[in-house]
């Protein structure tokens, strides 16, 4: 299974008012090749990808997030599952999209290439919606699951190693995610995030 | 923390505006975070590092809450992590809030390194930050940090010491 065909079917029926949460590295480029959207937060740096995606899930129940993490990413910091789960969120589909590798880093093994299994992790940490897929037509169904039922849904993807060729480039860095991303929450939350007044200055 | 110095801090919390807490369980910080966790007024997220505990407070400030970030001192040193790859690198606030431990007056041998770490931390994080030794300080001490994080879209602490977590 391809990384790139998991997102392409994502990007095919999500909502584009859902917001996505994507750790730096190919995963990135990739879903932004597909969604383009100031919905989409990219390029967190390893092992916090799910630790910023929590703070969004709490903060913003009544929309969905999606998290698309990676197996060396999530690996880092897999503390954070156990804070996911204690929050009970209902809002959540988080995706690790797992090539058993730290493929940015120059393709070496990642702990699931050997005896982790994150699935498993994940159940353990309370996280009770946890499931492998390991073809695109699994995915499928539970990514379609995760998008359309609340809960907390965790889906690791067992994919293959490799991107595609010519992706664009991701132009922004993260000053100009920050604020374009928040922008687009003060747009569509009424709330106001950036340059508050402080009348007590 | 004494009960007067707790009190302060949620007074100061409250009129900053702080509506989102992030905290990892600590001994200095034990009786507020139980105030913390019970009080309607702030969403609390308590988290297993502190890592997590300045990722969860990004996504809340990006979220539209404003959030603060209650650190033991050692667990700044966990923090310094996503303070530099998520705030330093986007430019993003966060009110940090931590008891001094290793400051002059603290008579535990293990502390003593965090004298060491804890200021200079905070210079080359690009953090600027108060050192609170006096409980009637610390509600503006809070109220001026928030203002500032917000307004110079970094990281601003509070260093608690002296008589108010003695």
């Amino acid at each position: 299974m391809k990384r790139f065909d998991c997102l392409k079917f994502l990007a095919s029926i999500i909502d584009p008012k859902t917001i996505v949460v994507a750790n730096v590295g190919p995963i990135s480029r990739e879903w932004n090749a597909l969604r383009p959207s100031d919905a989409n937060l990219l390029q967190v740096n390893l092992g916090l990808c799910a630790a910023v995606g929590l703070g969004i899930s709490i903060c913003l129940q009544h929309r969905k997030v999606v998290l698309l993490d990676g197996d060396g990413n999530l690996l880092l910091n897999l503390a954070s599952l156990t804070d996911m789960a204690n929050q009970n969120l209902g809002n959540t589909v988080h995706i690790v999209l797992d090539n058993e590798a730290y493929e940015g880093g120059g393709g070496l093994r990642s702990a699931t290439a050997g005896k982790a299994d994150l699935a498993a992790i994940a159940r353990g940490a309370g996280v009770s919606e946890s499931c492998v897929a390991t073809t695109l037509e699994e995915f499928e169904t539970k990514a379609r699951e995760g998008l359309n039922r609340s809960g907390h849904h965790f889906i690791v993807a067992k994919v293959e190693k490799g991107t595609v060729a010519n992706l664009p480039t991701l132009t922004l860095d993260g000053k100009e995610a920050k604020y374009r991303f928040a922008r687009y929450i003060e747009g569509t939350e009424g709330v106001q995030i950036l340059r508050p007044r402080y009348t007590h200055i | 923390m004494q009960a007067a110095a707790v009190e302060a801090v949620l007074q100061g919390l409250k009129k900053a505006g702080v509506d989102f807490i992030s905290l990892l369980p600590d001994s200095d910080f034990s009786d507020l975070q139980h105030q913390v966790a019970s009080d309607d007024e702030f969403t609390y997220v308590p988290v297993s590092n502190e890592a997590i505990g300045v990722g969860v407070c990004a996504g809340g400030y990006l979220s539209g809450k404003r959030p603060a970030l209650l650190v033991p001192t050692s667990g700044l040193l966990v923090a310094a992590w996503p303070l530099t790859s998520i705030c330093m690198a986007w430019g993003l606030p966060l009110l940090l809030l931590i008891p001094y431990r290793g400051d002059i007056g603290d008579a535990f041998w293990l502390m003593g390194p965090y004298k060491d770490t804890t200021e200079p931390l905070l210079k080359v994080l690009n953090a600027p930050y108060s050192v609170i030794s006096r409980t009637a300080e610390i509600s503006k001490a809070i109220v001026d940090a928030q203002g500032s994080t917000v307004s110079w879209q970094r990281p601003v602490a509070v260093l608690l010491t002296g008589e108010t977590i003695k």
